[in-house]
């Protein structure tokens, strides 16, 4: 146990060293840290402005269609950085996160125009949906703490 | 309190003593927001008649903006007014809440490099996780990017004996992002109970505007594939197709551990494989979206398969102005799995500014169900609302009321008022 801590011990100081020395080098197209210019509310479409695939970047991968709520999972696992320049993690909180009790249709009630999972009386509906496809649920509510929410009804 | 902020409590005294800092720094960029929701409703129970007046309240701080450190903060706390037999019953409690994210951030200037110390949200390649701890991002030299974390899953600080595992975890990728990314992630659960597993994403942008990526999963403890995520991307003018393909290997993908959720751990034990085939349309042109979704479910132990179609249609307006409307149905095997459900919205922000309410909201969503649930067939949800800003925009008061009926609760009238107020220097 302890050789294997000695070892993780050696992997990190070696990594954050490597980290350290590759950091500097200048790196190809670098993401802003935040959009430069200022964006109107409502959904933006990058290729408004920008070309589908020009300056090194597929800006059409992000234009934030109606269905881009549902849609966003591969976009966002790849391109953390991407959504980060525009979004907050409160954002992406709203949905994805450990532990909210309100669920995100009832905390932002009045954005009608945002399709938030579960709006309108889901308690029944998730029974059907629930037992279509579980692997959604699990998404969200997969975890112990998220759970939670489930196991008034569904204990453990 | 019947709540803890945070469990991982070294941490938590360093960032509230690094947030003090601004005020010890006067010319430091910072920027709260508040969200305080009040919400009154009655809960009919069988001892009587509940009535519940919960108020939550949702705050958001950054600090410092453009400097290479900065520091974020988000967390909610609920109290119910009343103090009702609701929340006591079904939360355990009428005072509740979480510390989503914590953190200080470093940015190396004119580098890549990225540093987080705190409790942040993992979102990368086979990582979805909170976690308290650190991480680091940076590219290695233009064709690659690394990304490596490791601390407390946030998950788990509710689990007896299990709130000191340890997660690590980390992707690396090889792209040009306009042409490819390849990305290889891994991510396990110290300890005995967990789950160690490796992720695989691809995307290749070609040409035609035509795009493929996808996602897969493999579960080293359980020692197979547990999801497969694939869609193809079409650009034709107007109209974007997405053809995709899915696959959950069910002993696998919800094999998370002592870390799966108590309702989904007889899952993995059932020995069944989801297949799912799909596709959506949309067409865009000038303020209309017209979209088109179809999914297919296919199981290989239950024999039966469900079906989902939608269409939809949405009109944008002056400003966020928008009105739109959705008709779905879900037929399984099966008519209990059968529903139809219909959905109206609007929202109008093009109100002169010296009226009451400077945007309103209306939300309609029923649904019809081919077999009865409690001896009811259908639900209806209706929501109004409106809101008014005030202070330079500063402050903004919404206001909505819901009207419900479905199988397990007659006539339920809901009250929702919030105000947010922005404070920034």
């Amino acid at each position: 146990m302890a050789n294997k801590s000695v070892m993780w011990l050696a992997f990190l100081l070696v990594s954050l060293a490597l980290l350290a020395a590759c950091a500097t080098l200048q790196g190809g197209y670098q993401l802003p840290a935040e959009h430069p210019e200022a964006l109107g509310a409502g959904r933006p479409t990058c290729t408004e402005c920008h070309e589908a695939r020009g300056e090194q970047f597929n800006y059409q991968r992000y234009d934030h269609s109606v269905f881009f709520t549902e849609n966003h999972l591969l976009a966002a696992r790849q391109g953390e950085q991407v959504c980060a320049m525009c979004h907050q993690t409160s954002f992406c909180n709203d949905c994805h996160a450990t532990r909210v009790e309100l669920k995100p249709s009832e905390r932002h009630k009045t954005e009608t125009y945002r399709r938030m999972p579960h709006r309108g009386n889901y308690l029944a509906r998730h029974r059907i949906d629930g037992r279509v496809d579980p692997t959604s649920c699990f998404r969200c509510h997969g975890n112990p703490k998220t759970a939670r929410t489930c196991s008034p009804c569904h204990p453990n | 309190m019947g709540y803890r902020l945070c469990s991982f409590s070294p941490v938590f005294c360093l960032l509230s003593l690094l947030l003090l800092l601004p005020a010890l720094a006067p010319a430091a960029e910072f920027r709260l927001i508040s969200d305080s929701i009040l919400r009154g409703f009655e809960s009919n129970t069988r001892e009587g008649d509940d009535f519940a007046l919960p108020v939550y309240e949702y705050l958001q701080a950054e600090v410092g903006e453009t400097g290479p450190l900065t520091f974020h903060f988000y967390g909610w706390g609920r109290l119910d007014l009343a103090d009702s037999e609701y929340f006591a019953a079904y939360y355990g409690d009428s005072t509740a809440g979480e510390l989503l994210y914590a953190y200080a951030e470093y940015r190396q200037p004119d580098t890549s490099l990225m540093a987080r110390l705190g409790r942040q949200y993992i979102f990368s390649g086979v990582t979805s996780e909170s976690i308290d701890g650190l991480r680091l991002d940076t590219d290695l030299t233009p064709l690659f990017t690394l990304s490596a974390y490791t601390g407390r899953p946030v998950s788990l600080d509710i689990v007896d004996e299990r709130d000191e595992e340890i997660l690590v975890g980390g992707r690396i990728a090889h792209h040009r992002r306009d042409l490819y990314e390849i990305g290889l992630s891994y991510r396990n659960l110290e300890t005995g109970g967990g789950r160690e597993s490796v992720g695989i994403d691809t995307a290749f942008f070609l040409p035609g505007g035509v795009d493929f990526s996808g996602f897969s999963a493999y579960d080293l403890g359980g020692d197979g594939w547990g999801e497969h995520y694939y869609e193809a991307r079409f650009d034709l003018g107007p109209l974007r197709l997405r053809p995709f393909f899915e696959r959950y290997r069910y002993e696998d993908y919800f094999n998370a551990g002592d870390n799966t959720g108590g309702p989904f751990i007889f899952l993995a034990e059932i020995g069944e494989t989801l297949t799912v085939f799909g596709a959506d349309a949309l067409w865009n042109r000038d303020d209309w979206e017209l979209g088109v979704k179809g999914k297919y479910y296919d199981y290989d132990e239950r024999g039966d398969s469900s079906f989902f179609l939608s269409g939809l249609a949405t009109r944008q307006l002056e400003g966020l102005s928008q009105v739109g409307g959705e008709l779905g149905r879900m037929e399984g095997d099966g008519s209990q799995d059968d529903y139809l459900l219909a959905r109206a919205f609007v929202y109008w922000d093009q109100i002169p500014p010296q009226r009451i309410f400077h945007f309103l909201t209306g939300d309609l969503v029923y649904v019809l169900y081919d077999e009865d649930i409690y001896d009811e067939d259908d639900s209806l949800f209706l929501s109004v609302g409106g809101g008014r800003r005030f202070m330079d925009d500063r402050l903004e008061l919404r206001i909505a009321a819901d009207y419900s009926y479905d199988p397990y609760f007659d006539d339920d009238l809901r009250g929702w008022l919030l105000a947010q107020y922005t404070f920034d220097r």
